[in-house]
């Protein structure tokens, strides 16, 4: 997070290639990388339990290699363990019944994950067919905007209707953010039910492509609501005029056969092919005329600029990601190596999350202070971590006892 | 029944005239028609009711599998399943006489426990039971009254708690928009609906005022969840009444599914009744089949006097469309080779006596086959004295007279595969995956997903289920025209072949004779 010094250097391009030497990767593993903290956070207690030391790692080399299953047994471990292997990032995963890198020493069958922390990745490249900005792994300020939007409605469902506490957001490195919660009831669901979490989440149902419309039922349900609420406002801004994405060619189409209308559909695509470069607010504006002078009634314009809003800007969820027990997924303050940004964890309750100011990048914090984090723009990032891992290990330290409790009342 | 085997009482006795020595109807024992099975049994029973309630209670979960492996939605498996579950399974309401009601829940409750038992030895096993199980629940529930509905679920112990009148009043417009469409179907089926064909806001507002609503831990009601159809507020879901069935069927299959894992664990130490053990063997192999009743199929005591005599040696090639593909290509086989080696000689010639080929014309049939013109045919006089005899056979008509059945599909499959030069068995077993391709398109599947799906079900090894999947696929505009009249039409898996051929005949004439095939 920014630490608010207004004598900063001038704002960075985050995609800028940078790619990080051997050097900064060794440099950074030993005297940056907080490992005490990653281990309480996915440990839960100050002591190593089986939260962290039956945990898997799974670490990434230069060379492209990827290798799953490690475990360590304690913070020291886990830290020379990295210092050590060098990796260009590694990644966290599940909690099995026995130490992950035990494996081969029983059947696969016990090798089914016990718990893990409920994750979602939202990604700019799933947004490709709206951005006109950028495309791929690039990312501009205009198009992070989807990305605010989206931490903004999961945050809220996550919060008021799962009731979640435990969660911290995590910037991914480039183009994207990871959510982790680790409140203890969510730790422990099975796939089926991490399934129903995300897709309540997921209203676009992005799992099926093929289906045309959303086809949200009505009266909405709350979530949807709420997720309205917020976007409806922005809709004009973000799409309307800066992605303008109907003005384009090949976009006005869809936008065209979006229209759940035969005669209309057709209408405004005779229409836009005359003047095919006019502005999406001017076609956006055509659709109503239209719909008005051909006296359509066979659909509700209002629900079909509702679901045109959800489609353009609601979240994109990986859900597979969000399901799947055996699924890794990068940590928090690993070095994205692409780019060489650091994958802060931050809080959105207290600002919005800026990749361009608020990520520092491995150059930039050598240039700062070559060995002591606490010199650099790092600084705000681990302690915004460190307050919320603290939190996290004292209020399971309380949950855990209230559970012993009641479990030794059911054995008498 | 689980009771350790007391081996010493040497007790295979036999279970005299009157079996049961005071539980007789004691319907105290089984207060409620529908059950979450917490209390296992305990009374004796004999070796056949054992058998036989387990199997019947297979065929109806077969069913039910099959069904959703055909991608039947719930509504639809439910009404495939309801008639095989009053013949085989029934659970009559309470208002019939009691000692029905007790023999009937009493097999309803030793042949799931038995089944737990066939069905708990392995992950896939128990995953299959669970689901099929918990489907056979749900369809039940469906069917209790709505005291009936209520009683059982008082009788239940689950987390949640009735939402007090604040949080009613809170949180009204959230419960009304996510319960607005279950009230409204559930208007839609009202008298008052019938009469005036609309439902309006106002009406499903005060409807929601009479619902009462629960909340509980989200992770109760995954369903519910995922769908949206239940308000989410601070980790609790609020469910109303008429959503209970979707928290009770998730309650149930968690709760087999830690039985079904203790029973396993719990099994070495049972030390099973050995004469038990192969008949949990065959059940857990899950091949049974469910018994296709022939209504009276063609030919009856030997003479073939009464049998239909629309169907002749001459003009039973003109039924090869309504054949299943088995019986298609054994006919293929017999026209190419002017011959067909034992298997196939059976397989093609009791399903022909089961179409209705009376034994006169069968014999017309294999000798005008057997001896046509053509390379490697025989002479009349061969086939007579190393055929006739056979043929005549499968009618009862030589030997000891018995009336043999056409094979059904478990005889077909439990038989080895075809050698070369054979033709006989199951072509979703059998046949390579290309060429069962091209049959299926020549059939007249184009579509490619379709088309997957069989195959994938082939490969699966579910053999009927792909067949099945086939008839449908072929007949769907007849099946549907059918049911758009108010036909009847039986969507039942196919376990015999001439069940297959059976149903293509009524179509035939419960539809417009505009079939292009």
């Amino acid at each position: 997070m920014s630490n608010g010094d207004t004598t900063k250097p001038p704002k960075k391009m985050t995609n800028e290639p940078y790619k990080p030497s051997s050097a900064d990767f060794a440099n950074y593993y030993e005297n940056f990388m907080p490992y005490k903290s990653i281990f309480l956070w996915l440990n839960h207690s100050q002591a190593p339990q089986n939260d962290f030391t039956h945990r898997e790692f799974a670490f990434e080399y230069k060379s492209g290699a990827y290798q799953r299953y490690n475990s360590f047994a304690n913070a020291q471990e886990f830290r020379n363990t990295v210092v050590k292997a060098q990796p260009v990032r590694f990644e966290v995963g599940a909690v099995y019944p026995i130490e992950p890198k035990l494996r081969k020493s029983v059947s696969k069958n016990m090798m089914k994950p016990l718990m893990k922390e409920f994750v979602l990745d939202i990604d700019l490249t799933d947004y490709d067919d709206v951005r006109t900005c950028c495309s791929g792994t690039k990312i501009c300020p205009k198009c992070w905007k989807f990305i605010t939007l989206a931490i903004k409605i999961v945050d809220a469902a996550l919060r008021e209707d799962f009731g979640f506490q435990k969660l911290i957001w995590v910037f991914s490195g480039r183009r994207g953010v990871h959510c982790w919660i680790s409140d203890y009831r969510v730790r422990i669901l099975d796939e089926p039910k991490r399934r129903a979490i995300v897709e309540y989440l997921d209203i676009l149902n992005v799992k099926s492509k093929n289906k045309s419309g959303i086809a949200l039922r009505k009266p909405y349900h709350p979530h949807v609501e709420r997720s309205f609420e917020i976007l409806r406002d922005q809709f004009v801004d973000i799409i309307i005029r800066e992605q303008d994405p109907w003005r384009l060619d090949d976009r006005y189409q869809d936008l065209a056969r979006s229209v759940p209308d035969y005669r209309l559909s057709s209408a405004l695509l005779k229409h836009w092919k005359e003047d095919p470069g006019s502005s999406s607010a001017s076609k956006w504006r055509d659709v109503d005329t239209l719909y008005q002078q051909l006296k359509i009634k066979s659909f509700d314009i209002q629900d079909w600029k509702r679901e045109m809003i959800f489609k353009t800007m609601y979240p994109r969820l990986d859900v597979e990601v969000s399901r799947q027990m055996i699924h890794l997924l990068k940590s928090p303050f690993c070095i994205h190596p692409g780019t060489g940004n650091v994958c802060v964890p931050f809080d959105p309750s207290v600002r919005e999350f800026d990749p361009f100011t608020d990520a520092p990048n491995l150059s930039q914090l050598f240039n700062e202070d070559e060995t002591k984090w606490e010199n650099t723009s790092l600084k705000a990032p681990i302690e915004l971590f460190n307050n919320y891992v603290n939190q996290l290990v004292n209020d399971e330290v309380k949950e855990k006892r209230t559970r012993d409790e009641v479990k030794d009342n059911l054995e008498f | 029944m689980f009771r350790k085997v007391r081996r010493r009482t040497d007790g295979r006795r036999n279970f005299d005239s009157n079996p049961s020595k005071g539980f007789t109807d004691d319907l105290s024992r089984y207060p409620r028609r529908l059950t979450f099975y917490r209390m296992p049994p305990l009374e004796e029973i004999t070796l056949e009711e054992f058998e036989t309630w387990a199997i019947d209670r297979l065929k109806v979960l077969l069913e039910i599998e099959s069904c959703q492996s055909r991608g039947k939605k719930f509504k639809e498996t439910s009404s495939i399943v309801t008639p095989i579950l009053s013949k085989l399974l029934p659970l009559n309401p309470p208002s019939k006489e009691s000692s029905s009601l007790y023999q009937e829940r009493k097999k309803d409750h030793y042949s799931h426990f038995i089944l737990r038992l066939a069905f708990c030895r392995s992950d896939e096993l128990r995953r299959r039971f669970v689901k099929a199980e918990t489907a056979l629940f749900k369809i039940r529930y469906q069917q209790l009254g709505l005291q009936e509905q209520r009683e059982f679920v008082d009788s239940i112990d689950l987390p949640w708690e009735e939402v007090s009148e604040g949080e009613r009043e809170q949180f009204r417009d959230q419960l009304l928009s996510c319960s607005y469409n279950a009230i409204r179907s559930t208007l839609m089926q009202t008298v008052d609906y019938q009469r005036t064909q609309h439902v309006t806001d106002q009406q499903i507002s005060a409807y929601l005022d009479t619902v009462k609503f629960y909340r509980l831990p989200f992770e109760y009601v995954p369903e519910l969840v995922s769908t949206r159809q239940s308000f989410l507020h601070l980790g609790y879901a609020y469910v109303g009444e008429f959503q209970r069935l979707s928290l009770i069927a998730t309650e149930f299959s968690n709760f087999l599914m830690e039985q079904l894992q203790a029973t396993m664990k719990a099994l070495p130490t049972l030390d099973e009744d050995d004469r038990l053990v192969p008949v949990l063997n065959n059940l857990s192999k899950g091949y049974v089949a469910i018994d296709y009743k022939l209504n009276g199929y063609g030919v009856g005591e030997g003479d073939g006097s009464d049998s239909n005599d629309m169907i002749n040696a001459g003009n039973v090639g003109q039924f090869v469309q309504d054949f299943p593909l088995c019986m298609q290509i054994l006919m293929e086989g017999v026209q190419q080779n002017h011959h067909l080696r034992y298997s196939g000689r059976q397989q093609l010639s009791l399903f022909l006596k089961g179409i209705g080929l009376n034994a006169e014309e069968a014999l017309k049939f294999w000798q005008q086959q057997f001896t046509a013109m053509g390379p490697g045919s025989m002479s009349v006089e061969k086939f007579n004295k190393d055929y006739r005899y056979s043929f005549r056979h499968n009618y009862g008509l030589e030997g000891g007279h018995i009336h043999y059945k056409p094979w059904d599909c478990r005889t077909i499959i439990s038989k080895p595969g075809p050698t070369k030069n054979e033709y006989h068995g199951c072509p979703y077993r059998d046949l390579h995956r290309d060429e069962l391709s091209t049959r299926l398109q020549q059939l007249g599947l184009e579509d490619d997903t379709r088309l997957g799906e069989v195959l994938e079900l082939s490969e699966r090894g579910e053999y009927q289920t792909a067949c099945t999947k086939v008839f449908e696929l072929v007949n769907r505009e007849r099946i549907d025209s059918c049911l758009k009249q108010g036909v009847k039409v039986d969507e039942s898996s196919i376990v015999h072949p001439n069940q297959y051929f059976d149903r293509n005949r009524y179509l035939d004439e419960h539809t417009e004779p505009t079939k292009t095939k």
